[in-house]
C-alpha cells in the first residue's frame, strides 16, 4: 500500500465522518425543522378549510369539500397531529434541539 | 326619456322586502326587454318562486321558452338540486382518489359540509354565476332575487370568497415551498408545487369568483323594488345603502301597490279611506323622490286582477326603464 493509498482511505474517513457529523448536527434538524414548519402551515391550512370537523361550522366548507377527495393523506395526518397536539408550546419546542 | 341601465348592463337584478312585487316588476321588465326585440331570460332565484305563477307555465332548472311570447325564456334556480349534484360529484372524485380504508372517514366530513348553513347559499351562488356564463344566448338576462337579507348576503359573496381563497392558495404555497426547501439535496419532497390539485382546484375556484364579482360590479344593474309604506321604504333604504356599500350600483326605485284615487265626486266610507290611504302614500313617495340618491323609474297602482298575461304588458309600459344593450356583451372569461 502506497502512502498516497493510505492517505486517500484516511481522507475518506475523514469525509464520511464529516458528512455525518454535518448531517446530525446541522442539516438533519435544520430539515427536520423546515418540515415541521411546513405541517404547521398545513395544519393552518386545514383548519382553515375544515374548521367543523371540530365544531366549528364553516360558511365555505360547502366549497372547501371539493378539495378533500385530494386531501387524503393530508387529512388523516392532519387530524392525528391535532389531537395529539398538547399545546403550540410543545410542538414548537421540540423543533429545537437544546 | 328613460336612461336608467348602461348599455353594458346584461344583468339586471330586482330586489326588495318580500311582497313587494319583486316578481312581477322583474317578469314585466322582461317581456319589455322581449317585446324590445332583445332575448331574454328570467331567473327566478328566490326558493319561493312565483315566475311559473306569473306567466302560468311550469319552469325548471333550465331555459324553457315562454308560451305565447317571442324571445322570452325563464328558469327557477333550484339550490337543493345544485347542493345534492355538487355532493354527488364530490364523492364520486372521492370514489376514485382515495383508499377504502379512508373513504368513510371523509365522507362523513363531506356530507357535514352539505349539511352546514352556508350550502344552500354557496349552491344558489354557484349557479346564478352559472347561469351568467352560459348565457351568450340571451342579450339580456333579468333576475328575480330572493327578499333583500337573502340577496345582499349572496352578492357579497364575491368579495369575501376572494379574500378567502387568497388566503387558502398563499398558505398552501407556502407549505408547499418549505416542504420542497426541507427535501434539498435529499429525496423525493413530500408536496410539490407542480401539478398539485389542490392548488389547482383553488386557483379555479378563484377565478369563478373574480368572475363572479367582475359581472356585478362592472355588467349588472339593481333595481329595488318598494311599496309605498313606512316599512318597505325603511328596508329599501337599508337595501341601497348595503349594495353601495359593495360597489354594485342601485339604478333606480320601482314603486308598487300605489292606491288609486277615489273620484273627487264619491264620498262614501270606502272613498275615504281611499282618500287617506293616497295621502299617506303621497308622503312616502315624495321621501323616496327627495331623500334617495336613485330615481324613482316606475310608478305602478295596485290592480284589482293578478298580474299575468296581458297586465305583464300594461305593467310593462309604466316601467320606466329603457332596454338598450351593448353591440359586443361582455365576455365569458
Amino acid at each position: 500500500m502506497t502512502l498516497s493509498d493510505r492517505i486517500d482511505r484516511f481522507l475518506a474517513v475523514v469525509r464520511e465522518w464529516g458528512a455525518g457529523l454535518y448531517h446530525g448536527l446541522i442539516s438533519h434538524p435544520a430539515f427536520e425543522k423546515v418540515e415541521q414548519e411546513a405541517e404547521d402551515l398545513e395544519d393552518s391550512f386545514m383548519l382553515a378549510c375544515f374548521p367543523d370537523a371540530f365544531g366549528i361550522p364553516s360558511p365555505v366548507s360547502y366549497y372547501t369539500a371539493e378539495l378533500l377527495p385530494y386531501l387524503e393523506s393530508e387529512f388523516e395526518a392532519w387530524e392525528r397531529r391535532m389531537w395529539n397536539r398538547g399545546s403550540m408550546l410543545e410542538r414548537k419546542g421540540q423543533q429545537y434541539h437544546f | 326619456m328613460a336612461t336608467h341601465t348602461r348599455p353594458t348592463e346584461k344583468f339586471v337584478f330586482f330586489g326588495g322586502k318580500g311582497g313587494v312585487g319583486k316578481t312581477t316588476m322583474s317578469a314585466a321588465y322582461a317581456v319589455k326587454c322581449a317585446d324590445a326585440g332583445l332575448d331574454t331570460l328570467v331567473v327566478s332565484t328566490d326558493p319561493a318562486h312565483s315566475t311559473s305563477d306569473v306567466f302560468d307555465q311550469r319552469f325548471g332548472d333550465d331555459p324553457e321558452a315562454v308560451d305565447g311570447r317571442e324571445g322570452l325564456w325563464a328558469m327557477e334556480i333550484d339550490p337543493d338540486e345544485e347542493v345534492e349534484h355538487h355532493l354527488m360529484e364530490t364523492k364520486r372524485a372521492l370514489g376514485d382518489q382515495v383508499s377504502a380504508a379512508m373513504v368513510n372517514e371523509i365522507d362523513r366530513q363531506i356530507e357535514m359540509a352539505h349539511q352546514t348553513p352556508g350550502a344552500y347559499e354557496a349552491a344558489l351562488f354557484d349557479r346564478f354565476v352559472d347561469v351568467m356564463q352560459s348565457s351568450e344566448a340571451f342579450d339580456r338576462v333579468v333576475f328575480d332575487t330572493s327578499p333583500t337579507g337573502g340577496t345582499l348576503r349572496l352578492l357579497g359573496l364575491p368579495d369575501f370568497l376572494e379574500g378567502w381563497i387568497d388566503r387558502l392558495l398563499r398558505k398552501r404555497e407556502k407549505s408547499i415551498d418549505l416542504f420542497e426547501k426541507a427535501a434539498i439535496g435529499r429525496n423525493e419532497p413530500r408536496r410539490v408545487a407542480e401539478g398539485d390539485p389542490i392548488l389547482a382546484r383553488l386557483q379555479e375556484r378563484k377565478e369563478f369568483f373574480e368572475y363572479a364579482g367582475r359581472m356585478l360590479r362592472e355588467h349588472a344593474a339593481f333595481f329595488l323594488v318598494v311599496n309605498p309604506d313606512e316599512l318597505s321604504v325603511r328596508e329599501t333604504r337599508r337595501a341601497a345603502d348595503g349594495l353601495a356599500d359593495r360597489g354594485l350600483s342601485v339604478r333606480g326605485l320601482a314603486v308598487n301597490r300605489l292606491t288609486p284615487e277615489p273620484d273627487d265626486d264619491e264620498n262614501g266610507r270606502g272613498a275615504r279611506y281611499l282618500r287617506d290611504r293616497v295621502a299617506t302614500e303621497r308622503a312616502h313617495l315624495r321621501t323616496l323622490r327627495e331623500e334617495f340618491d336613485q330615481p324613482v323609474v316606475a310608478e305602478i297602482e295596485t290592480r284589482v286582477e293578478e298580474v299575468r298575461g296581458d297586465f305583464l304588458s300594461e305593467v310593462a309600459a309604466e316601467l320606466d326603464i329603457d332596454t338598450a344593450v351593448a353591440a359586443d356583451p361582455p365576455s365569458r372569461s
